[in-house]
């Protein structure tokens, strides 16, 4: 079993089977692997794309909102009632209430003409107090110079100052979310100056990153340059350290860019996007999410894969019955053959190599089973020339005592004795030789017998007598030429030959149950039957007790062409006792006419 | 032969219909997604601290991807309404309730049902008797009091000599016990002040407001006030500011609204103690989440409390616990 390579299994089926299986398998894991592989990229890079469109978008909605309320600041710095509000010397006296009324009207119009701005409001360093409301409902001047906007605005210079999302408190009892703006007015001739103030709804804010819906979960928000969160849909959990997002590396100074990172034990995906005022807009997105439903996309993956192993696999085990199969039953037929039977034919009708070798075997057992046969049939011509030539022979030394009989019987001068035997053994001579038919009448057979016997009885000098009984209704069955002389011969030489007085041998024949039954019946000497028997069935010559070899080999011979010719349930059969007489039965199938083989 | 193949096609049809099956169903079955209803206090949108907390569930929602369904009474007064509701819903059968109990007491046999009727039950800001529920998160107002306590020691003059009052809200709130029991712990420890008998406003800031007069006629030397619902802690503001005893009483308030605010910027409220209620929310849902996927959850969560002073009122983490952003 050593040595054996991948695919030595016991049987091609298993072998094909196998090696398809591996095939498709790997087919089927590769190709999985891949499609899963190849999609979850592809809506990845979609995802990454989508995200960093929708945050350009927000950035640029958000831009323009502080554009807007940068150009509203800039439009309410430089309006003329403003600056000559800025710089009177005392605002509260009756011109200056004037231009207050004057101004307020002008920055209602603003706030109401657009819903993003929440307020407007103007804080000259002249004690100047200018709102879009009117100023009944704003903290005292002083407090709202604390304030931080107005604050930064002044340390700014005449820049503008964006403020993050935080409560609005200069009114009295009201606290709004805004973003404010405030920038310094440019400084007059005389020093004075102011701030002004705008405030963006943080409503507008909230809307925006609210709508913004990347995946299920995926939020935005945004970034002072400081840091502070201006929106977040979860600030509040931040605040309070139950969530936190990857700040320090946001604020790399990479400028806009997509990551990916680890907090709070899920993986996101940072997506910056960093606007002119130093406001950072950041998409967040969860990469399992962007994948779909990856466990679905898997069991989808692996369900589909199955289901292909599945019909693969049976594919691959009919493809595989059905090319071994034929092989089987090929095998099947060759058994039968191997333990020699021909006659088997393989029924194979595809037109495959398989059905070619098929064809071929049944080419090569029919050959085979023609040659078989054909030896046979030598074998038998053989035997049966042997046969024949045996049985036409006339034993010389027969020939040679029937001849000096006749001598002597013509210097007896009896020549009655003389005529009849010499006429006897022509008869007998003509029988002999006569080539012919191997199945004669029994009647032709009996006529011989009897020129036969009385060239015997002749020479014997009527030391034995015989008799014939047989049946007439067999007379015209048919027998095989030359199967009684030899009985006849062993009775005289075996049986009466030894006997001290005269003899008598019957010849008798009849029907019996499948067959008729011929009988040479002598009274000699007789012999131990159940040993001829016994030699007979073996095939050994027949090993009589007297002299003569030649006359053993004889009933031999009959007994084997009797069979040959009808088959074994025929032939010849003893039955003898010592001092009684010996009984040989010839056994053959009642053949009438031409009905032989 | 052919037998076999017509079987084998058969088979593979039938394999591959399955799949499709199989594979529709799972799409389905993938987002079945646990059933969570929450049930605060009150549906009312004008209470603040119920609509943040409501913020803060809708924002865990969005999170986890779940739907969380709301259904409340429309008071908080309304308890046998509370139980109907939650009677209704034992026949729903939801995966999780998310409860803020209207009473102590009275809801925990409708509550011991929700249990046997094996819904994980989560009980937010007020809790149950027996702690029946599987997680309670609120505000831990023990240590609440405890701030609120240490705050009156740090803000009183030491100079001065005079006692404090407690202005508690409701007798036999668990809420209301625990933060005055805060408030008295951190005490203890300083012998020189005295602390007065506990005062029950009912949670009525009128009430609050009368025995905070009365309270500064009797005790011309009282120098600080602990007041522990936002209610008292208004009524207290408003008999201080009136009496003009602003500079001599310091008044610690619980909780927020614009009347607290105001009195915060007059600095007649010296600091006032806020919960979370966003965080409340968001975590109650969290809890879910964990409890229906079969995940450990602590039995308490406390969510915390910050101090407002008028000094960090518009810190920028301070303000979103001042002033929630309510949507409009």
């Amino acid at each position: 079993m050593k040595g054996r390579g991948l695919f030595q299994f016991k049987s091609i089926h298993t072998n094909i089977a196998i090696a398809f299986s591996c095939l498709i398998i790997c087919t089927t894991v590769i190709l999985s692997v891949n499609t899963y592989l190849l999609s979850s990229d592809a809506v990845k890079n979609n995802s990454y794309d989508y995200t960093a469109q929708l945050i350009e978008q927000v950035n640029t909605n958000i831009q323009t909102y502080i554009g807007n309320m940068e150009s509203i600041a800039e439009l309410a710095l430089r309006d003329e009632e403003l600056q000559q509000l800025m710089r009177m010397p005392d605002p509260h006296d009756p011109k200056g209430l004037a231009l207050v009324q004057q101004t307020s009207t002008f920055f209602r119009s603003i706030v109401e003409s657009r819903n993003d701005i929440a307020s407007i409001v103007f804080i000259g360093t002249n004690g100047a107090l200018v709102s879009d409301r009117g100023d009944a409902r704003l903290k005292g001047y002083n407090e709202l110079l604390n304030q931080d906007w107005y604050k930064s605005a002044k340390e700014a210079g005449s820049q503008s100052v964006i403020s993050s999302s935080r409560v609005q408190h200069i009114y009295k009892n009201e606290y709004r979310w805004v973003v404010s703006i405030s920038r310094q007015a440019q400084t007059a001739a005389d020093g004075s100056t102011g701030v002004l103030l705008v405030d963006l709804n943080y409503n507008v804010i909230n809307d925006l990153c609210k709508q913004i819906h990347m995946g299920n979960r995926g939020y935005v928000f945004l970034l002072d340059p400081r840091g502070d969160l201006i929106f977040h849909p979860q600030q509040q959990l931040i605040y309070s350290g139950l969530k936190s997002e990857e700040l320090d590396q946001i604020f790399l100074p990479v400028g806009d860019r997509s990551f990916e990172a680890k907090s709070d034990g899920t993986n996101k995906i940072y997506t910056i996007r960093s606007s002119k005022y130093g406001w950072k807009v950041i998409g967040v997105n969860y990469p399992e999410e962007l994948v779909g439903d990856k466990r679905q996309i898997q069991f989808s993956a692996m369900l589909w894969g199955s289901v292909c192993l599945i019909i693969a696999l049976t594919f691959s085990i009919l493809l595989s019955l059905t090319l071994t199969k034929p092989i089987k039953k090929l095998d099947v037929h060759m058994k039968k053959v191997e333990k020699g039977d021909f006659n088997t034919r393989v029924e194979i009708e595809s037109t495959n190599e398989i059905g070619k070798l098929a064809r071929t075997f049944n080419l090569m057992t029919g050959k085979i089973k023609d040659l078989m046969s054909q030896v046979v049939q030598e074998q038998e011509d053989k035997r049966i020339s042997e046969l024949k030539a045996l049985q036409a022979q006339i034993h010389p030394h027969f020939l040679y005592n029937t001849l000096d009989s006749i001598i002597w019987m013509a210097e007896m001068g009896k020549m009655d004795d003389v005529i009849k035997m010499t006429s006897a053994l022509s008869k007998l001579l003509r029988f002999t030789i006569s080539k012919g038919e191997e199945l004669i009448p029994i009647r032709a057979e009996l006529a011989h017998i009897e020129q036969y016997l009385t060239i015997q009885n002749i020479r014997y000098r009527n030391k034995f007598t015989y008799s014939f009984d047989v049946d007439p209704a067999i007379m015209e069955c048919k027998i095989l030429k030359i199967v009684l002389q030899p009985l006849v011969e062993n009775a005289i030489y075996h049986g009466i030959k030894n006997k001290a007085d005269s003899g008598h041998i019957l010849i008798r024949g009849g029907r019996v149950n499948d067959g008729i039954e011929l009988q040479v019946i002598d009274d000699g000497v007789g012999t131990d039957a159940a040993k001829l028997n016994a030699s007979l069935a073996k095939g050994r010559p027949l090993a009589y007790t007297s002299t003569s070899a030649t006359s053993g080999l004889g009933l031999q011979n009959v007994n084997h062409r009797i069979q040959l010719n009808f088959g074994d349930r025929f032939g010849l059969s003893f039955d003898s006792e010592l001092d009684e007489g010996t009984t040989v039965t010839l056994r053959m199938p009642e053949l009438m006419e031409d009905k032989g083989e | 032969m052919r037998k076999w193949t017509l079987i084998a096609v058969c088979a593979i049809l039938l394999t591959v219909m399955a799949a499709f099956v199989v594979d529709a169903g799972i799409n389905k079955l993938q987002p079945q997604k646990p059933h969570i209803l929450f049930v605060p206090k009150t549906t009312g949108s004008q209470v603040e601290f119920w609509e943040v907390m409501r913020q803060g569930v809708n924002t865990a929602a969005e999170e986890f991807d779940v739907e969380v369904q709301v259904a409340g009474t429309l008071t908080e007064s309304d308890i046998d309404g509370q139980i109907a509701l939650l009677e209704q819903a034992i026949k729903d059968k939801p995966q999780v309730i998310i409860l803020a109990a209207t009473d102590y007491n009275r809801i925990v046999p409708v509550a011991k049902r929700i249990v046997a009727a094996g819904i994980n039950l989560i009980t937010v800001d007020s809790g149950l008797k027996d702690g029946i529920s599987s997680s309670f998160i609120a505000t831990d107002n023990y240590a609440a009091g405890q701030k609120a306590g240490q705050l009156l020691i740090d803000s009183i003059d030491q100079s001065e000599l005079g006692p404090v009052a407690i202005l508690n809200f409701v007798r036999g709130s668990a809420t209301a016990m625990e933060r005055e029991r805060g408030v008295r712990e951190s005490l203890a420890g300083y012998s020189d002040i005295q602390v007065l008998d506990t005062l029950y406003s009912d949670a009525s800031e009128e009430q609050a407001y009368e025995l905070t007069v009365e309270l500064l006629r009797k005790e011309p030397t009282l120098r600080g006030i602990a007041a522990l619902n936002e209610p008292s802690a208004v009524g207290a503001a408003r008999a201080i500011k009136e009496k003009q005893a602003v500079s001599r009483v310091k008044l610690i308030g619980f909780d927020s609204s614009m009347e607290e605010i105001a009195y915060l910027e007059e600095d007649v409220l010296h600091a006032t103690i806020v919960q979370k209620p966003f965080n409340m929310g968001y975590l109650a849902v969290k809890a879910a989440m964990d409890l229906s996927a079969d995940k450990k959850v602590e039995p308490m969560i406390d969510t915390g409390s910050e101090v407002i002073t008028k000094q960090n009122m518009y810190d920028s983490d301070k303000q979103k616990l001042l002033f929630p952003f309510v949507e409009k």
